[in-house]
């Protein structure tokens, strides 16, 4: 058909079509990726508690929970309950290993007493371990320390000829591992023969064992005694690279689960007064990664009964005060708070009631006799909520920023719509006179506005599915992009100021000769390209630029899903906007009289 | 083209007024004429004395005042007509030569010749009607200029062009708006050269120009003078 002809002319004879098609799918782009990020961003914000939160939580403050076990086993016998795992939460003052000039630096942390095996079963704890194995050069470190702490075992082994060739070995390796791969450990099995070299294996069963480094942070414990996990960003020494992988600063000296710390922690007494702080050392075991800075920064995990003892909220016996000899109850231990993940499927809100059911049974199951009951579930104190109420307080300011860009959202699809039918009135607007011939030759109002629906049809669909595509080729890659802007490539800085001289001559040519569109056009690509390279040149110079700071936006990587549900509805209300702008235009010009849209200049 | 005195175009008391805001510029009063077959009819007139608007309420591109008169062709109300008989009515009774030429820059040359015929037209292939432009092209001495765009083209190419558009469909009527308003005095001589010889084959023309000597090419002439019409001979 004619309109056909039309349409295809229209599109393969001017620039305008390629504009419009470019500017539909940089639009198309622009929303998809500020759109996919800021979803991104608040699904990681609403589901970073998943990795270390169960699905319901029961708390009852410092007080705790007496008789928790009991509670765990009814909670775990309901079949809508996966696992349920108690929790010992508090706060305290982690003293680390390496020195804030000359003083150990202390910390600030939350700490959780947990029962891993259970928790690992509520969360997600396992794959939140950040070592599995030791790398070659923490191996090193590994033996190191391990020959340092068992010398004399060593020296008995050794021969006096080879003791003195293994420290040499010993004190080149200590100075060059701090900057360089030392190899130490392959050339310490090379000196030693296979006994000796056996020996030194069992000082550290880190240094053989497979997946030993992650066996202690799942037992939270090392040779028997209770261990800590650190949050990724509680150790200052471990550095986020640019491409977002963490390295262990002074090549793997400061390593965490090469040193222990000291642990202090405030007790509380019934009535809610300070006792004495009590302080314990423990190995550092591991280390565990949320994706949640606020959470990497502050939380540490330790053995229940370690902070339960720590708290004082350990078993203890009920003394008469008159007659401190006679026992007369028993004090049991408690947690502050319970985890309870359900099976898959089943929603938060059903399942707290389930839960909310199963603690008022336990409750109540106590005789009076009982020394010590468990808050009923009417007190004040105690919570029972699913992991989005108990967010809500720590996502707060979050949810306030949710409702900032929903706002936003609409004033961008706002600008890209009006920005759409702006760009089709005006193509269908320049063609008005071309409505009026073919008016006057004959044809129908109908058949003006199909070929405006075609034309815009074309230019809509292959604009936001070029968009679509450039959106998500950036958003999967936003995280690179981001680092390189970080640090732009000195090659682009080159290729631009190449380019920008190339415009330059070109300019300088053309302005010999007096035309005026070349000139213009030369010398806004010679700003550009000059200006795009100085500011490389300058980023560079100040040591590039962080917009994504991860202590700012909580989390460590920027999201970098597509949010398909909103960038499908993006391409259709593309779509619709480009058939809409065409469509109002063309039916108005098909409309009137041909004889007016003739003299339309 | 049998009958050649049978009437087949007339208007009655044509009135047109355009508004312009609040004032009424009235340009046809009571303008009335008849177009016989195979005649040659030239409006004369003065800038502005309404001629083109005359010729477009002929022509079925715009209408007369509400109770302004009749358009009738072969006897029937051509302002009467549904939406759809009056395209019918542009696109394959009448063929419309204006003065600016109005072909579409996208299309070549041949496919602005050949546009009518594929909007509506009678014929039944499209190789017919093709070879019905490539003949009309041919005839007006643009055979070897089919695949040219019409900026390619001299004004007095154009409205050959323009021509050919027009009869494409086989009209009964050619309606020509000053068609050589925009042309030299030697280009507008080919121009109506080339009209006289469609007349010669039997077409029935009406020509709007302000111009005395090129009015006199016509069989009839008219003159349009304060909305009226006066018949001269
Ligand atoms: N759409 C319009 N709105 C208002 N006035 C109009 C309109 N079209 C035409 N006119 C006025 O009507 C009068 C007749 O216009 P028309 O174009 O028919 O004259 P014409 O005889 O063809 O003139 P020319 O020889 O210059 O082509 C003019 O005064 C013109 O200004
Ligand atoms: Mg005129």
């Amino acid at each position: 058909m004619y309109q056909t002809l039309l349409t295809s002319r229209y599109l393969t004879s001017r620039v305008i079509p390629l504009i419009a098609v470019a500017a539909v799918a940089l639009c198309v782009a622009l929303v998809i990726v500020v759109v996919s990020v800021m979803t991104g961003f608040l699904d990681m914000v609403q589901s970073s508690g998943k990795t270390l939160m169960g699905d319901v939580i029961i708390s009852n403050g410092i007080s705790g929970i007496p008789h928790y076990e009991k509670l765990v086993n009814r909670l775990e016998k309901n079949e809508q309950v996966l696992a349920a795992t108690p929790i010992v939460d508090g706060w305290g003052l982690l003293r680390m290993p390496y020195p804030n000039s000359n003083v150990k630096q202390s910390e600030t942390v939350q700490v959780w007493g947990i029962e891993p095996k259970t928790f690992a079963k509520v969360t997600d704890y396992k794959n939140s371990l950040q070592w599995k194995n030791p790398t070659t050069n923490q191996r090193d470190w590994l033996l190191l320390d391990a020959i340092a702490n068992n010398e004399e075992t060593l020296q008995s082994l050794l021969s006096p000829e080879l003791w003195i060739e293994f420290v040499d070995l010993i004190k080149s390796a200590s100075h060059t591992l701090n900057f360089v791969e030392a190899n130490f450990l392959e050339n310490t099995k090379a000196l030693l023969n296979e006994e000796q070299w056996n020996t030194v294996l069992s000082f550290d069963v880190r240094l053989s064992g497979e997946d030993a480094l992650q066996q202690q942070g799942l037992d939270l414990s090392r040779n028997g005694k209770p261990g800590i996990v650190l949050g990724l960003h509680v150790n200052d020494g471990n550095v986020r690279m640019k491409n977002g992988t963490y390295q262990v600063s002074r090549n793997d000296y400061w390593w965490a689960p090469r040193f222990e710390g000291t642990l202090t922690m405030l007790p509380v007494d019934a009535k809610g007064g300070i006792i004495e702080p009590e302080s314990i050392i423990m190995p550092f075991v591991n280390e565990f990664q949320s994706g949640v800075f606020a959470i990497d920064e502050s939380l540490i995990f330790i053995p229940i009964d370690v902070a339960q003892s720590l708290l004082h909220m350990d078993e203890a016996k009920i003394v008469d005060l008159d007659d401190p000899a006679t026992i007369i109850g028993v004090d049991p231990a408690r947690s502050t708070s319970i985890l309870i993940r359900g099976v898959p499927g089943v929603k938060g809100e059903v399942l707290r009631e389930i839960v909310r059911t199963i603690y008022d049974d336990f409750s109540s199951s106590f005789s009076y006799e009982t020394v010590v009951l468990p808050p009923s579930s009417h007190d004040p104190g105690l919570i029972i909520q699913t992991r989005e109420e108990q967010q809500r307080s720590f996502t707060g300011p979050v949810e306030k920023e949710r409702e900032v860009m929903r706002t936003l959202f609409s004033i961008v699809y706002l600008v890209v719509a009006a920005l759409i039918l702006s760009i089709f009135w005006s193509i269908v607007f320049e063609k008005t006179r071309d409505i009026g011939i073919l008016r006057s030759i004959g044809a129908s109002r109908a058949s003006i506005v199909w070929i405006f629906l075609q034309y815009s049809a074309v230019i809509g669909i292959v604009g936001s599915f070029l968009g679509l595509f450039s959106g998500w080729l950036i958003t999967k890659n936003i995280n690179a992009i981001h680092d390189a802007m970080g640090n732009p490539p000195l090659s682009i800085a080159i290729v631009c100021f190449a380019l920008s001289i190339c415009f330059g001559t070109y300019t300088v040519v053309k302005m010999l000769k007096g035309q005026m569109l070349p000139i213009v056009l030369g010398s806004l690509g010679f700003i550009t390209l000059g200006g795009i390279g100085g500011l490389i040149l300058f980023i560079r110079h100040i040591g590039g630029i962080v917009v994504w700071d991860a202590s700012v936006y909580y989390f460590s990587r920027i999201p970098n899903e597509l949010d398909w549900g909103s960038s499908l509805f993006t391409v259709g209300g593309a779509i619709l906007f480009c058939l809409l702008g065409a469509l109002i235009p063309a039916a108005k010009a098909a409309d009137t009289d041909p004889v007016k849209a003739l003299r339309h200049e | 083209m049998s009958n050649t005195n049978s009437l087949i175009l007339e208007g009655i008391n044509l009135k047109k007024t355009y508004k312009l805001g609040r004032s009424q510029v009235p340009v046809l009063h009571a303008a009335s004429l008849q177009i016989h077959q195979g005649q040659w009819t030239t409006i004369l007139g003065s800038s502005g004395s309404g001629k083109s608007t005359l010729l477009h309420l002929l022509g079925g591109l715009d209408r007369p005042d509400q109770q302004g008169g009749e358009v009738l062709f072969n006897g029937e109300s051509v302002w009467a007509k549904s939406n759809r008989q009056i395209n019918a009515y542009r696109n394959n009774h009448v063929g419309f030569v204006f003065q600016f030429y109005h072909l579409l820059p996208e299309l070549t040359v041949l496919e602005n010749a050949i546009l009518p015929t594929m909007i509506g037209g009678s014929f039944t292939t499209t190789s017919e009607a093709k070879n019905q432009a490539e003949h009309l092209l041919d005839q007006f001495g643009l055979s070897h200029r089919f695949t040219h765009r019409p900026r390619e083209l001299s004004g007095g190419e154009r409205q050959r062009v323009a021509i050919a558009r027009a009869l494409v469909n086989n009209p009964s009527i050619l309606l020509a708006d000053e068609p050589t308003g925009n042309l030299d005095e030697e280009t507008g001589d080919g121009i109506l050269d080339v009209l006289g010889a469609l007349h010669q084959d039997g077409l029935t023309i009406v020509m709007v120009t302000h111009n005395m000597e090129i009015a006199n090419r016509g069989d009839v002439i008219v003159h349009l003078r304060g909305g009226n019409i006066t018949q001269l001979d």
